[in-house]
């Protein structure tokens, strides 16, 4: 039997490939328990309350992008402008490489989401040809008001009705949030393990950890072995970098920067997790939408000041010992943070800006801030 | 090439705003509050308390067209900012970190105490956030809400079936976010807001944006075209930025009667008119002579821009409800520009309403959806070119731009 960490690896490197991962028990197949067939939703973006999904009882996993394909279709439909990553996610979907989805949801998490979620909309009204899936957004808003909680619960309300609608059940709220949040306190226990001295995990480990694309209840289960196999991890004791700035929806930055001796740490992007251990709780709806309102501080949808303590916090709780910041092209958000994360900071910091979707240039940080490793 | 314009309407606009400006620096330096707003989001707000304001995108526009936003994109970037990002904003954020602000034009920029935008993009709130951190200034930033469904005909929804156009969600947040915003300005600056005073400066934008749709009808109808851009959009948008005075709406009517004058007397913007253009995007604020350098050689005047036509279209909003009127005003009004289907059914519409035979389209690196608008346009037969620059940022504009535009029109538009 392959070790926990293994297997989470092994199913993050088959993450978003045409068949998504299933449960042994009832992998292979999509068929539910009266023989319906399970509808297979993908999703964009760090705002969708992946526990409604959860309750729907529909099977579902995060799309993202590839840097190693090309994204000629995603470029001419979003344009040059908007995040590569959003423009891979629209290649593959129209390319078709997430299989047969009934329907793709999206979050308002960035701008490029809701261009994501236009152009696709678009596309099923003037293109028709292109067979896209139903598509629909969850419109998250982050504005610290309560004016914006009274929206977000709206939305969150109408979005569990349209899960209803799809699968033609009521939602299993109270169990998909208390598992979802059991995930939350496991993943919570697991970054310790990163956050140790030396670390016991990589952050291109963590990335895998994090999300590997299963369903809740086997990632559990996984993470559960994991934590018991712990005393086995090995030790790393690169130079300890905290990642800040744009979304990492594949391993390469982090193989780039932990190949020259540094390990990642901590982050505070979406596929890492800003704040993992905050659990919903008790609450329905209402607790739902309270949740995701105040998920964050993303580079997307915060103030600078509020990344920049943020980062100082994080920094401090991971023990890092340089901070980079990693801003893509069409990406800019986490350029504007810089100054006050800096300022904010105790240990060194370096901007990688402008930089290429699934690459790093560390031309500035091996100048700076060279591993002694 | 500078560009020149040949209606008394843009001139007396003109000679408004320097008036204005000056007036407005009086007011601040007698201690008045001052707000800088974005352009989209409520202003009548601030006209009905009769608080002083001056629009983000209006200065950048004097900033760029004096050939300065090089200057002030440079502050931005002295303080670690990105100088490459929402240029339009980060230009403006600039004059604040000026050390030498009555340098300026026109004596620079107020210091403001509060400041007003929408949190759309990603960068947007963050901008006015770090400008909001310097001493005595709020930010004061509303959501940018979005929508899964919408009817796509919202140009005739909008004057009076708006609710059916934007849906009942965005426009309970965005009003109650305004009536918070009344509170809070009254709060902090002591004046007062008079719901009658609230009901005629709603009154006065509506009319004023009447008058501007039949200027843009008489355009849309009249060949050769009586006057071309570079006349229209000072005509329309200093006014804009005055709606709900009398002032915009008398000037309004001027513009449109000054129109309708040329029109019976067969004038002109270009006599020998062989093209009728269409140009997509911002304002190109540091080359307007861009948009009369067809005209001469190649008989191509543009006709249209968006910002009569916004005029006419996307401000017009009647109903009992003031306050919800003026969020259904602004709740979606950039996807009225930017968002398809809204924006690229209602290009098209425009297009055939002018007789357009050819649209110059501006694409910057902001995401705005521009793919769906060349599409929409060149399916109903209306041949595109794109420009691939920054409207502010003049270091974006290429010097190749002006001849490969000629030999489009050359070898497409009247081939």
């Amino acid at each position: 039997m392959p070790t926990a960490l293994a297997a989470l690896e092994e199913a993050y490197a088959r993450r978003g490939a045409a068949r998504p991962p299933a449960s042994p028990a009832s992998s292979a197949s999509s068929e539910g328990p009266a023989g319906a067939r399970t509808p297979v939703v993908g999703y964009v973006g760090a705002d969708l309350p992946v526990e409604l999904l959860t309750a729907a009882g529909v099977r579902a996993f995060r799309l993202t992008g590839d840097p190693e394909s090309g994204s000629a279709l995603g470029d001419r439909y979003l344009g040059l402008g908007v995040d590569p990553m959003a423009r891979s996610v629209l290649t593959r979907l129209l390319d078709g490489a997430f299989g047969d989805l009934d329907h793709v949801v999206v979050s308002h998490d960035c701008e490029a989401s809701l261009r994501l979620f236009y152009a696709l909309r678009e596309l099923r009204r003037v293109e028709p040809g292109t067979r896209l899936p139903e598509v629909y957004l969850v419109d998250i808003l982050h504005l610290p008001h309560r004016t914006t909680a009274r929206y977000n619960r709206r939305r969150i309300g109408e979005f569990a009705a349209r899960l209803e609608a799809w699968t033609g059940r009521p939602l299993d709220l109270a169990g998909a949030v208390a598992a979802h949040d059991e995930r939350r306190r496991l993943l919570a226990a697991v970054a310790e393990l990163r956050r140790a001295v030396p670390a016991r995990l990589t952050g291109r480990q963590f990335l895998a950890v994090a999300d590997p694309g299963l369903p809740v209840d086997e990632h559990i289960a996984l993470l559960e072995r994991l934590l018991a196999e712990a005393g086995r991890l090995e030790e790393h004791t690169g130079r300890r970098v905290f990642l800040s700035g744009s979304d990492h929806d594949t391993p390469h930055v982090y193989e780039a920067v932990e190949s020259e001796g540094y390990v990642i740490v901590g982050e505070d992007h979406s596929f890492g997790g800003p704040q993992p251990d905050r659990p919903v709780g008790a609450g329905g709806l209402d607790a739902l939408a309270e949740h995701y309102h105040h998920s964050g501080p993303t580079a997307h949808r915060a103030t600078a000041g509020e990344r920049a303590a943020h980062a100082a916090r994080a920094v401090r709780h991971c023990r890092a010992e340089v901070f980079v910041a990693y801003s893509r092209i069409g990406d800019e958000a986490p350029a504007w943070d810089f100054p006050a994360q800096r300022a904010a900071l105790d240990v060194p910091a370096v901007l990688l800006e402008r930089q290429e979707y699934g690459r790093a240039d560390l031309t500035a940080l091996r100048k700076e801030h060279p591993c002694a490793v | 090439m500078r560009s020149v314009k040949s209606l008394a309407t843009a001139a007396e606009a003109g000679r408004h705003q320097r008036e204005w400006f000056a007036d407005l620096r009086r007011r601040v330096a007698a201690d008045e509050p001052f707000a800088l707003l974005n352009a989209d989001v409520p202003h009548e707000i601030f006209r009905t308390m009769d608080i002083p304001y001056a629009v983000s995108q209006w200065w950048a526009s004097l900033v760029a067209a004096k050939q300065r936003s090089g200057h002030y994109l440079e502050l931005v970037r002295q303080r670690g900012y990105p100088d490459y990002s929402e240029q339009y904003n980060a230009v403006t954020l600039g004059s604040a970190f000026d050390p030498e602000p009555e340098a300026g034009p026109w004596g620079g920029l107020p210091k403001p105490d509060i400041i007003v935008g929408e949190a759309s993009g990603d960068v947007t709130r963050k901008v006015f956030d770090i400008w909001g951190h310097e001493p005595g200034v709020t930010f004061y930033p509303l959501e940018s809400a979005a929508e899964n469904e919408v009817p796509v005909n919202w140009w005739e929804l909008m004057p009076h079936r708006w609710e059916q156009a934007v849906g009942p969600a965005r426009l309970d947040l965005l009003t109650a976010e305004l009536e918070n915003l009344v509170r809070f300005l009254e709060t902090t600056t002591g004046r007062r807001f008079s719901e009658s005073r609230f009901r005629e400066v709603m009154a006065l934008v509506n009319e004023q944006e009447e008058w501007n749709r039949k200027t843009r009808d008489l355009i849309a109808r009249t060949r050769p075209a009586p006057l071309g851009v570079v006349d229209s959009i000072p005509s329309v948008m200093l006014p804009q930025w005055h709606r709900g005075t009398e002032w915009a709406r008398d000037i309004a009517k001027r513009f449109y009667e000054e129109v309708r004058e040329r029109v019976d007397t067969g004038q002109a913007a270009c006599p020998d008119e062989r093209a009728r253009l269409m140009w997509i995007g911002r304002g190109l604020w540091y080359d307007m002579g861009f948009y009369q350098r067809f005209q001469d050689e190649y008989g191509a005047v543009f006709v249209w821009s968006m910002y009569l036509a916004i005029a006419a279209d996307g401000y017009i909003r009647y109903g009992d409800d003031p306050m919800r009127a003026l969020a259904a005003r602004f709740a979606a009004f950039t996807d009225q520009l930017y968002t398809p289907p809204w924006s690229s059914e209602w290009y098209v519409k425009e297009a055939r309403l002018h007789g357009i035979d050819g649209v110059v389209h501006l694409v910057s690196d902001d995401p705005r959806g521009s793919y769906f608008t060349a599409r929409a346009l060149e399916a109903a037969g209306f041949p595109v070119i794109e420009i691939h620059a920054d409207n502010v940022d003049a270091r974006t504009f290429g010097d190749e731009v002006v001849e490969r535009v000629g030999r489009w029109l050359e070898n497409v538009v009247l081939a």
